[in-house]
């Protein structure tokens, strides 16, 4: 089959506004009771970079997280828009103000729109914004065809330590470091375009757990990380022998089964696509590099 | 199980329900683990010929929800049914052929789950009223005080083998143990609700998806490995979860046999016998009503 050519739409976001029920606790893994600051809309603070453990917390992303008020909407604005898409911000105080996708959320879904913290301290709750949704459905020249990938602008691959057309064929992701599939929590059995991988890395982590020498806190926002055993090119799920590879998108949650999130950019079978544990000399996705694909004249 | 509760001390609630539809949208196909579409029945309305002791998977079916499936209307209303309700809960039929009817509860899974002797079942349908006599909630088990108990009847603790321990361990029966890398969809959500879906329990499809799981029955009494749901479903190594296979078969990827849960603690304060007759039948005699 030749190369199908991915196409780009014009979707309207809506900043969103944190939601709460008549009670503001939460119970954490250790049935403490807690309120959420964080959980969603516009959250001041979070740096890429920055240990995804550095906040006090829920399931903190740095940015402005879009929704739609129409609910097949919002999973549509979910479901195409992809890391790297550029979103232009157009009403309100930060009119005209530029950023990246940098993933997405699951449950009703919500895009995670990075931008420079000058123009994010500017928004408000309802503030529009335009996000130029593509990469769905892209296949990159030259990768094997049993890798997949998914939630990435066409654009962002280069900025990302993503490497195919190896000696063997292979496809290699350098990443922090490498999971097992029995940490990965809210998110699995969801389906991987509109839904992030939450992975359970809180106080009970067992060095084992990890790649030797890192900490669960030594995981930044905007690292690349692989679950083993995972298959996440339609459902996210166990499949023995597979590996798939995500951004970390948002911070720590102190729910039981939750944890800093990955949206998964890459999937296919160990043979084909190969993590390499870079550990403390790991970049991943960087602000300057979500700068720079926000400020390219398309 | 011969353990000391607050069972006494319970109180039960009179709970409405109605027989929920099974529900479709226009699109019609789901995605199974290699892409493959499927449109197949399971979950919501009656679900017929499947019953404790039976099998879990190998059928042409999606979540698979053995008998009735029950919601009620109001929101609200429909959160005090799903989190009350324990399995071993009696369950009476009130309108259509059936009325009068006695069933139980024998899990919960965004429905409560409720079965009948198959001559009842084949009687009731979409839209019936049943009502549930909802008590379990707030058990403990003063001599294990870092288990948590959730989700059972007293009348299944009762039934329940093993007990007390002289060692002070509480002895669990369970037809089979699952691993960490098993749990799937229902991972993060609340315990009280819902179920925990297993994979590796995909019957007729590839090795590298199996986790040894095929052979799982509905009404099985499982062990879950690392997982702890006294707050919520999460993976916490030395930690143990028992629970119940309350649903079945599933296509959809990351899916599968789900257990309510029963009891969780850590994994020392429980002392485990793997017994194969560890499933809700061999105490549920054809929907008779257990005795306390």
């Amino acid at each position: 089959m030749s190369e199908l050519r991915p196409v780009a739409m014009n979707l309207l976001g809506v900043a969103e506004h944190p939601e709460l029920g008549g009670t503001p606790y939460r119970v954490d893994e250790d049935g403490r009771s807690y309120v959420p600051a964080g959980d969603g809309g516009i959250v001041l603070g979070p740096r890429l970079g920055e240990s995804v453990f550095a906040r006090d917390a829920d399931h903190a992303a740095p940015g402005a997280c879009l929704v739609h008020p129409d609910q097949d909407a919002r999973h549509a604005l979910t479901a195409y828009s992809c890391i790297g898409n550029q979103v232009v911000v157009r009403t309100g105080h930060a009119a005209g103000a530029r950023g990246a996708v940098l993933g997405q959320r699951g449950e009703q879904g919500r895009v995670i729109a990075w931008l420079a913290p000058e123009d994010l301290a500017r928004m408000r709750p309802s503030d529009q914004v335009a996000v130029r949704a593509c990469g769905q459905g892209w296949r990159p020249p030259g990768f094997p065809g049993d890798v997949t990938v998914l939630n990435l602008d066409p654009a962002a691959l280069e900025v990302l330590p993503v490497t195919a057309g190896d000696e063997d064929g292979t496809v290699t992701a350098g990443v922090r470091m490498t999971v097992p599939s029995k940490l990965a929590g809210n998110g699995i059995g969801r389906p991987s375009v509109g839904w992030d991988l939450d992975l359970q890395l809180g106080a009970p982590f067992r060095p084992e757990d990890g790649t030797a020498g890192l900490a669960p806190e030594d995981l930044l926002l905007g690292d690349l990380v692989a679950v083993s055993d995972l298959d996440a090119r339609y459902n996210m799920g166990f499949r023995r022998g597979w590996l798939t590879v995500g951004v970390l998108v948002h911070g720590a949650s102190p729910l039981p089964g939750h944890g800093p999130g990955i949206t998964p950019i890459l999937t296919g079978p160990a043979g084909a696509l190969r993590a390499r544990p870079d550990g403390a000399a790991h970049a991943g996705l960087t602000e300057a590099a979500l700068q720079r694909l926000a400020s390219t004249e398309l | 199980m011969k353990v000391t509760s607050n069972a006494a001390r319970l109180v039960s609630q009179v709970l409405a329900g109605e027989v929920w539809p099974a529900l479709a949208d226009r699109h019609g196909f789901r995605v199974g683990p290699d892409g493959q579409p499927f449109s197949l029945p399971g979950m919501g309305g009656v679900t017929l010929g499947v019953h404790c002791g039976d099998p879990a998977t190998g059928y042409a079916a999606d979540h698979l929800e053995p008998g009735a499936s029950v919601r009620h209307r109001d929101p609200g209303a429909n959160m005090a049914l799903q989190f009350l309700t324990c399995v071993g809960n009696q369950v009476r039929v009130e309108s259509g052929p059936a009325a009068g009817a006695v069933g139980h509860v024998i899990g919960q899974h965004a429905y409560v789950l409720a079965d009948f002797a198959g001559a009842d079942m084949a009687g009731i349908t979409t839209g019936d009223q049943v009502t549930v006599i909802a008590t379990g909630q707030g058990l403990t088990l003063a001599q294990h005080p870092a288990v948590t108990v959730k989700n059972c009847s007293p009348a299944l603790l009762d039934g329940l083998p093993g007990g007390t321990r002289a060692d002070g361990r509480l002895e669990v029966h369970v037809a089979a143990t699952v691993p960490a890398e098993a749990v799937g969809a229902g991972a993060g959500m609340v315990s009280e609700y819902a179920n925990t879906d297993l994979m590796g329990a995909y019957a007729g499809l590839d090795e590298d998806l199996s986790l040894g799981l095929e052979g799982l029955r509905i009404g099985d009494i499982v062990a879950l490995e690392d997982a702890d749901h006294r707050y919520g479903r999460g993976y916490r190594p030395g930690y143990l979860t028992i629970g119940v296979i309350s649903t079945g078969q599933c296509m959809l990827f990351g899916h599968g046999p789900g257990p309510s849960t029963l009891l969780t603690g850590p994994a020392d304060a429980f002392h485990v016998v793997t017994d194969t007759d560890a499933n809700l039948a061999s105490w549920l005699h054809g929907g008779q009503e257990w005795s306390r």
